[in-house]
């Protein structure tokens, strides 16, 4: 039975309505951020940039002021100093999401082997403990946790961040690939334990290149939580020695005095590497999504 | 069956006499590293929050067994966040899990360019909650709005109207944007059951004359129940405890309208700087929040034994 012409395209209207839903605030966001704020504030604005400038990502990579506000007038006069500080919060950033995947990837895969081969007493309530934690949200522990680190003395400092956001991805990280490996043949494994293959050998030559797709799936899922990653950041962290992309976007943005213009540069210069990486990895992430939440 | 039995006893070979000091090697720094940062947490707030504790009057800390719970409890301020909370859950969570739900069905369908609209679904939920709250803020503002500009186009609208500071509209900016960043999950949650509905069930229910509705409620439903309840319970733990989202948006304002539970634990720590009442705060939400995880995970784990 084929549907008729007629519902399907209204099926691909529905499909470009969410299409539309989905991209109009991204886009309108890249737009403000080639405009200058004195288009911003016509009514209606310019809804494309005419002409665009990029004088808005000069500031920010560069110090280079743009001229528009050189201009005075109806503009308020002050530009945020903090979005200067975006490059050097994007480095933390990227330092602190791929330290937490690589100790994901180390510590996540060898507990998670664990959990799939091995049997012993306590596996179970172990294995339900990390399940249960993996849930717990954020700010129902953030204030604890801000105590535990100030007691640790590491306040404003990125090993601080790292520590608390694989504390809260490996559960995930370890239910994903427990999964994974109990879904492998056991018989490839056997084989190298017989040829003299110790349990690390045959988890480094025979189940990690039979799992790299789980292995993509839970590097994207701890890149893009400690990425994204708001509550900690804001509460641990204090300078540029550790403030992350969100902490610096949101303070910008909740400033009474920033541009517009600059807040839209903070939006497209955060959004860029989880976007990149929600496309290169999105068959992973669903995957991955999927059987993290529950075997559906 | 003897081949199965060498193969255990080649694991068992194998494992005997390292595997103790392995298991305790490869588990033993996840199991650390969970428990300092969950487990410690509930202890640290359960104990903190039986003292007063100021950050004002860091010297005298004594026990006050549940006086700060009775004194949260009692107070306006969390009956306001608690009244809110419910307000924006009952508000978001159905929202989300409807049109999640809908854009499931559409995704499902066998149309050409629907692979990109595949990839593109993952955007807003991917990118950090602070940003899309920003998106939204220079969609709503009531300066600069883009909401504005093309309402006033279409004569809507005469003058900008201030969405995110105006009490009757703000809770419902802030759900707004909730759900734009939400309902990428369940989407592609409920895609992936409907995937697994055989072509074969929905080709002879269609030969049988059911109906749409009938098709979905008959076939499609059962199918979905699993990633339904697992939606339902999991939105709610993720609206209860939103945060970023008011950070960015509306600070809790205006006057106390988005204050929602997780503002007021925060505004009560670092604002008011009573670390006892903020840790009543937050652990009543930690083990409201538990209360849900424990149901999620019966759900969870029964349908992987059943799987």
């Amino acid at each position: 039975m084929r549907q008729s012409r007629l519902s399907k395209a209204a099926l691909a209207a529905c499909g470009v309505l969410l299409a539309l839903v989905i991209l109009l605030p991204f886009l309108w966001a890249l737009s403000a951020s080639l405009q200058t704020e004195l288009a911003l504030f016509r009514r209606p604005p310019n809804w494309t940039p005419n002409p665009p400038s990029l004088e808005n990502y000069m500031y920010v990579f560069t110090g280079q002021v743009p001229h528009a506000y050189a201009v005075r007038g109806l503009l308020r006069s002050p530009i945020t100093q903090e979005a200067r500080l975006l490059p050097i919060g994007l480095v933390n950033s990227l330092e602190v999401a791929l330290s937490v995947v690589a100790l994901n990837l180390l510590l996540g895969t060898l507990a998670s082997y664990t959990f799939a081969r091995e049997r012993f007493r306590g596996r179970e309530a172990a294995y339900v403990f990390i399940l249960g934690s993996r849930l717990l949200p954020a700010m129902a522990v953030a204030i604890p946790i801000f105590l535990i680190i100030k007691t640790l003395d590491l306040l404003d400092t990125k090993l601080g961040l790292v520590l608390i956001y694989s504390a809260f991805t490996l559960p995930f990280t370890i239910w994903v690939l427990t999964l994974y490996f109990r879904s492998l043949p056991k018989d490839i494994e056997e084989a190298a334990l017989v040829d003299g293959c110790n349990r690390l050998g045959a988890l480094r030559h025979v189940v990690l290149p039979l799992a790299a797709p789980g292995l993509a799936a839970i590097a994207a899922f701890s890149f893009l939580f400690s990425y994204d990653e708001f509550v900690f950041a804001l509460l641990i962290t204090s300078s540029t020695e550790s403030k992350t992309v969100p902490v610096m976007v949101a303070a910008i943005s909740v400033n009474p005095d920033a541009s517009y213009t600059l807040i839209a540069v903070g939006i497209v210069v955060s959004v860029l590497a989880p976007i990149g990486l929600a496309v290169v990895f999105r068959r992973f992430i669903t995957s991955g999504l999927v059987a993290s939440m529950g075997r559906t | 069956m003897s081949a199965r039995t060498d193969a255990k006893s080649i694991w068992a070979a194998r494992g005997a006499g390292s595997s103790t000091a392995y298991r305790l090697a490869t588990l033993t720094p996840v199991l650390v590293l969970v428990a300092v940062f969950t487990l410690f947490p509930f202890a640290f707030a359960a104990v903190t929050s039986t003292r007063q504790m100021l950050l004002t009057l860091p010297d005298q800390t004594p026990f006050i067994g549940l006086q700060n719970y009775v004194d949260v409890l009692r107070d306006a301020s969390t009956q306001n966040a608690i009244r809110n909370s419910l307000v924006f859950t009952l508000l978001t969570v159905p929202c989300v899990t409807v049109i999640g739900l809908a854009v499931a069905l559409l995704l499902n369908q066998q149309i050409r360019g629907f692979g990109i609209l595949r990839a593109l679904v993952l955007l807003p939920w991917a990118i950090p909650l602070v940003s899309a709250g920003i998106i939204w803020r220079l969609l709503l503002h009531g300066d600069f709005g883009a909401l504005n500009g093309l309402l006033l186009q279409l004569g809507a609208v005469h003058g900008y109207v201030p969405w995110l500071s105006s009490p009757s509209t703000a809770m419902y900016s802030v759900v707004v944007a909730h759900i734009w960043r939400e309902f990428p999950l369940p989407a592609i949650l409920f895609l992936a059951g409907l995937q697994l509905i055989p072509g074969e069930v929905v080709d002879a229910s269609r030969v049988d004359g059911a109906g749409l509705w009938a098709r979905f409620r008959n076939i499609t439903l059962p199918y979905l129940k699993a990633p339904l309840l697992i939606v339902l319970i999991y939105e709610t733990m993720i609206s209860v405890s939103v945060f970023d989202l008011v950070y960015v948006l509306t600070g809790g304002g205006p006057g106390s309208s988005t204050t929602l539970f997780s503002w007021d634990a925060y505004a009560t720590t670092f604002t008011f700087l009573n670390l006892g009442q903020g840790a009543a705060l937050s652990f009543i939400m930690a083990a409201f929040l538990l209360v849900l995880i424990v149901a999620y995970l019966r759900i969870v784990r029964v349908d992987e034994g059943e799987a």
